[in-house]
């Protein structure tokens, strides 16, 4: 099962973190919202997130949380790029693209 | 004993009633495969004819073929079935088939499970075809977007179609996919570890889990419509504080991972035939796998950008189209993994590779047009016209259907044992695929003229007709082209050529067995030291027959095989399989029941026939337990091993855990709605928000500290514990209730109901739970042979007792806030 | 692409191909780079394949395929273009100024009626009027079902969801008339569910703000 959990966890956290970061940015968007205006809540969370991620890929690569078999051991570092890559690409446009219009 | 002694004893064991009655009875998977596949193309012949109709219809201008009320049904039932009722079964119905015999076992890991769900789907798919021919059939179109669907625009009994007879399929979709994730967990040839599994089984194992955490939402979804529907429940009535958008939102975190599982099990039929037919292996196998979990994990971000057009502000929208484009990326990992595949062999064109060229033509065009419409802007155009007609049947056509036509000229000789000798294949592929180009390639044109999707007729004059009639021509070629493919599999199942055993000389283990495969797959299990045993070792399927693996010996006189360790592969425990029985079917035909009293609104029906299903549940459970424990027996080849009834992780357990999965994201679904509605629905807050007080809430504490306490003491304890903590958490409901008498006032009081009777729901299955492991222990059974069915409990009861808190916490919060 | 736009006859009024904004010319142009990035990179998939059958015999390294073609090759086109995507999305959002005119459009099974912010309690019914060659932003709503507001040759679509107000920018080069759809589905009346756009020129549009030629 940790073999499994080391597979899936990277990608699942981006997910987590990406339905988290578009959650929050409608809520800052909605009638709902009456503090202050602005981005930086926003920009806040996909920094934490993308920390969140590379913490994880770090554990992975440097074999602190360790799979003994080659090829998955590759599969599972694959991952956690692609998630850590994936958390940049996706929550880049906090930074870029205006946000209640 | 020789091989043909040990195939008869073991024939006797496994074997299926002989007749009519094996239908009804058979728990093979063998057998259910075949069932599944051939009642999965028999809908796939009935969306054809609905296509079919919808071409006659557009075929010219200003047509009076069929009126707008008859049309809506077509192309409606047309979505409806192609995804429901045959795609998603069209890939159970094949792992089911194949899995086990890639795996190197014996059967799934629920057989009963396995006839269960396929009875579900039939039953199921028999409401949706009644409707459709009684022309009453859901005419909302296959997304169901209400208020059209609801009450406001479809008044009828047209809608309830679609939302209780999908959600009655959905049921096998959830235990095919519970099986298959346990399966491929669990039940392996001993040695095959993770990284030697076949990687088609790599991509099933992903299909299921997304399965798994995929049709929730649009299960929650339908069930929140059907009571809007009968009782008046607002979920997307704006003016009582719901939203139709949200509806979008949940169809769509169903609908875009939908696509990916229906593409993931041709990818994986594709990654297993390509190297066969290119003799050599895969390329990147490390990558494919984690291309294939990258591509399922990701696809349950894109579900917005189906809703580019609602008026989500652009950030939003950014986000989407950076993960829609970010998506194609896996793809063409796996994509050009193929093509690096091809160069390193020595490429052939038999019929199966024929069709995987196809494949890439087509696919590759989908998935390019598929990048299109994942930037924003040109979505605003391109979206709900033809466009995206085109692009969607590139995708799903070029996607699934050619690679499981590849897949079906591939194991054909399996399935039938017979060699195939016909060549009509070849015809009907020179009528499919030109076919297909010309019914779609223009229609991407006709959408960027304006044409719109799900129009029943059009007027001359916009340079459409030309486009329509090359379409509708070429359409009708492709449905001859199907045609003859049909005929092709039955006369090559019914002519008497035998084939050889391994036609494609191909390395994985279902090969390593006679054609057609025997009711029990191997006659001793394999150990397996490398991705393709075969390869490996050409006489291992002769070894096999003579008992030389695993459980050759058949002198316990009954169905056994083995379980493993996830990550090593390493022998775990012994299992015994349930016999042949009718009580699958009967006890999807109570839960049809069930759902019928719900559509034809007899509710009294209901409560009846959910008693009946718990009776049929607790029979089937009953029937697994023994008395005394058996202890450790001989598996063969100096194994020793327990059986898997007396350990603490019984299969149940794992199946346990994932339908929790399953049900986990139904609640996580549940509370994003309750949010959606809290930050973005127009009429909130409402009149009052229910405040349980201290009362209530110790009440509930106190109820889910009695149910979680309770798994863990002794049966009878136990269930004491847990009678007392659903009294208590059922008490805190009735007070939270009384405060929202009317579920049809607010959407955050029909929202709390739905809560509340989820809370409960939960509370009495793990009450059921605890009950039966105390009825074992009153029955005689020892602690050990009790001691899974107790983790069961344990896990279930845990469950509702988190379920029981967050549900406190969801209802009180706000007003808490406010 | 000449075949193509042969084959679409003489009448392009419903045409997202033949604009005549600056919104849909935008998006036109987009179109345009799409197809042919897209043809380019279908002949070199199919250019790939081929040689598979083509190629003397070889060893075949997975490094180029799987990391060169598999990730840097699409990680490089499609950044490229969602940074292309975004850029026109932000160009096309209905930002504020002066000269923005401000209609009002609510959907109903099947019809349309317009108002507008310039001629207070002015309806018109399935025939929406703005002045050629000013940025127009049309509230979008619905009193029942989902509708959507599409008007292919000015801009992309929007659609008109009960409770909420979407706003879409629009624009007319030239005077003239636009035809328009309801762009979801809306039950049996969809195929008909369309309106008019009818864009003046200066003087046409006080024209019709003040009341003439009812």
């Amino acid at each position: 099962m940790s073999t499994i959990l080391r597979l899936s966890l990277p990608l699942t956290l981006w997910l987590a973190s990406f339905s988290a970061v578009y959650g929050l940015h409608g809520l800052l968007c909605s009638s709902r919202w009456t503090g202050p205006d602005g981005r930086w809540p926003l920009i806040a969370a996909a920094l934490l997130a993308l920390a969140l991620q590379g913490a994880l890929l770090a554990l992975i690569a440097t074999r602190r949380w360790p799979e003994p078999e080659p090829t998955l051991h590759r599969t599972s570092l694959i991952l956690a790029v692609a998630a850590f890559v994936g958390t940049g690409w996706t929550l880049m446009p906090v930074a870029f693209v205006s946000h209640c219009l | 004993m020789n091989a043909l002694r040990r195939h008869r004893a073991l024939t006797r064991i496994w074997a299926s009633a002989p007749g009519w009655k094996g239908w009804f009875t058979s728990v093979n998977h063998t057998d259910l495969g075949r069932m599944f596949l051939t009642v999965a193309v028999f809908f796939f012949l009935v969306g054809g004819i609905l296509a079919m109709l919808i071409r006659a219809q557009l075929a010219t201008p200003r047509s009076a073929f069929m009126g707008p009320e008859t049309y809506n049904q077509v192309f409606t039932m047309h979505g409806t079935i192609m995804m429901f009722l045959f795609a998603i079964p069209f890939f159970e119905g094949l792992a089911v088939y194949l899995l086990p015999k890639l795996l190197g076992t014996r059967d799934l890991a629920f057989p009963r499970l396995t006839a269960y769900g396929f009875w579900c789907y039939v039953f199921g798919g028999s409401m949706m075809i009644f409707a459709l021919l009684a022309g009453i059939a859901p005419d909302s179109g296959w997304f169901m977007y209400p208020p059209l669907s609801s009450t406001i625009g479809a008044p009828g009994i047209n809608s309830d179609f679609w939302l209780i007879g999908i959600t009655f399929v959905e049921i096998s979709a959830i235990s095919a996919a519970v099986e298959i994730t346990v399966t491929i967990l669990r039940y392996r040839a001993p040695g095959m570890s993770l990284a030697k599994m076949p990687i088609f089984a790599w991509y099933a194992l992903v299909t299921a889990v997304m399965i798994l955490t995929g049709f929730p939402p649009l299960i929650l979804g339908s069930i929140l419509l059907e009571l809007e529907r009968a009782f008046g429940m607002p979920f997307f009535q704006v003016a009582q504080g719901g939203d139709a958008l949200l509806w979008q939102h949940l169809f769509w975190m169903f609908g875009h991972p939908e696509v990916y599982i229906i593409f993931l099990p041709a990818a994986g039929a594709i990654s297993t035939i390509l190297p066969v037919m290119a003799r050599t292996t895969l390329m990147g196998y490390g990558w494919v796998v984690a291309a294939a979990v990258s591509l399922a994990v990701l696809s349950f971000g894109l579900w917005v950008h189906h809703m580019f057009t609602t008026g989500i502000p652009h950030m939003g929208l950014a986000f989407f189209s950076a993960a829609s484009t970010l998506v194609a990326v896996p793809t063409a990992v796996q994509i050009f993994a193929w093509i690096g595949t091809l160069w390193r062999g020595r490429p052939g064109l038999h019929l199966p590779m024929m069709w995987l060229l196809a494949f890439f033509a087509t696919f590759v065009i989908g998935g390019l047009t598929g990048v299109m419409v994942a930037v924003v802007p040109f979505d605003w155009q391109a979206h709900d016209t033809y466009f995206i007609v085109a692009h969607l049947h590139y995708v799903l056509i070029g996607g699934f259907v050619f690679p499981m036509l590849a897949a079906l000229y591939y194991w054909m000789p399996h399935f039938v044992g017979r060699k195939t000798y016909f060549k009509l294949g070849g015809v009907a592929f020179w009528l499919i695929v030109p076919g297909f180009h010309g019914t779609f390639l223009l229609l991407h044109w006709a959408g960027l003229l304006g044409m719109r999707r799900r129009i029943d007729s059009y007027g001359p004059g916009q340079g459409w007709e030309i486009i329509n009639l090359i379409a509708s021509v070429s359409g009708f070629v492709m449905a001859i082209g199907f045609a003859l493919v049909l005929i092709d599999v039955i006369i090559n199942a019914v002519t008497a050529i035998r084939g050889s055993r391994d036609p494609w000389r191909a390395g994985t283990l279902e090969w390593a067995m006679p054609t057609p495969p025997a009711a029990y797959n191997f006659a001793s299990l394999p150990h397996v030291d490398s991705r393709d045993p075969l390869y490996a070792d050409r006489e291992l399927p002769v070894r096999l027959a003579r008992g030389e693996g695993y459980l050759g010996d058949p002198a316990r006189g009954r169905r056994e095989t083995l379980t493993v360790d996830i990550a090593t592969g390493a022998p775990r425990t012994i299992v015994v399989f349930p016999g042949n029985t009718a009580l699958p079917v009967l006890m999807s035909a109570v839960t049809g029941l069930f759902f019928l009293g719900m559509l034809v609104k007899d509710y009294w029906l209901v409560p009846i026939s959910a008693l009946g299903v718990i009776g049929c549940a607790l029979a089937w459970v009953w029937s697994l337990g023994r008395r005394a424990p058996e202890g450790p027996l001989d598996a063969g080849r100096g194994a020793v091993l327990p059986v898997a009834s007396e350990v603490a992780d019984p299969p149940g357990w794992w199946g346990s855990l994932f339908l929790l999965l399953a049900d986990g994201t139904f609640l996580g679904s549940l509370l994003f709605g309750y949010a959606f509605l809290w930050t973005i629905a127009p009429n909130w807050p409402p009149p009052a928000y229910a405040e349980p007080g201290p009362a209530a809430l110790a009440l509930v504490l106190a109820g889910a500290a009695l149910t979680a306490v309770g798994g863990r003491l002794g049966a009878l304890a136990g269930v004491a514990a847990a009678l007392a903590g659903t009294v208590a958490v059922g008490l805190a409901a009735l007070a939270v209730l009384a405060q929202v008498p009317d579920p049809a006032a607010h959407a955050y009081d029909a929202t709390v109901w739905v809560l509340v009777g989820y809370a409960l729901l939960h509370q009495v299955v793990a009450l059921i739970m605890m009950a039966l492991v105390a009825a074992r222990r009153w029955a005689g059974h020892s602690a050990v042979t009790r001691r899974g069915a107790a983790r069961v409990a344990r896990l279930w009861s845990d469950y509702a007792a988190l379920v029981a808190l967050l549900a406190a916490a969801a209802v009180g919060l706000p007003g808490v806030l406010a | 692409m000449t075949t193509l736009v042969a084959l679409a006859g003489c009448e392009e009024s419903l045409s997202a191909v033949h604009p005549a904004g600056p919104a849909a010319a935008t998006i036109a142009t987009l179109w345009w780079v799409l197809l042919a990035g897209a043809t380019a990179i279908f002949l070199f998939v199919a250019g790939l394949l081929a040689w598979a059958w083509r190629r003397p015999p070889g060893e075949v390294a997975e490094r180029p395929f799987v990391i060169g073609l598999g990730l840097a090759f699409p990680l490089t086109v499609l950044a490229a273009l969602l940074a292309y995507g975004l850029v026109v999305g932000e160009r096309l959002l209905p930002r504020g100024g002066a000269d923005v005119v401000v209609v009002r459009a609510e959907a109903r099974q099947w019809a349309w009626s317009f108002g507008y912010d310039d001629a207070p309690g002015r309806v018109t019914e399935d025939e929406l009027h703005i002045p050629a060659g000013r940025p127009v932003d049309v509230a979008l709503t619905s009193a029942d079902v989902v509708h959507g507001f599409w008007v292919p040759r000015l801009a992309g679509k929007l659609d008109a969801v009960p409770g909420h107000v979407n706003v879409l920018r629009l624009e007319a080069d030239a005077p003239g008339r636009y035809g328009g759809l309801g762009s979801e589905f809306n039950g049996v009346g969809y195929v008909g569910h369309r309106f008019t756009v009818i864009a003046h020129d200066a003087t046409g549009w006080q024209a019709f703000l003040a009341g003439e030629g009812e």
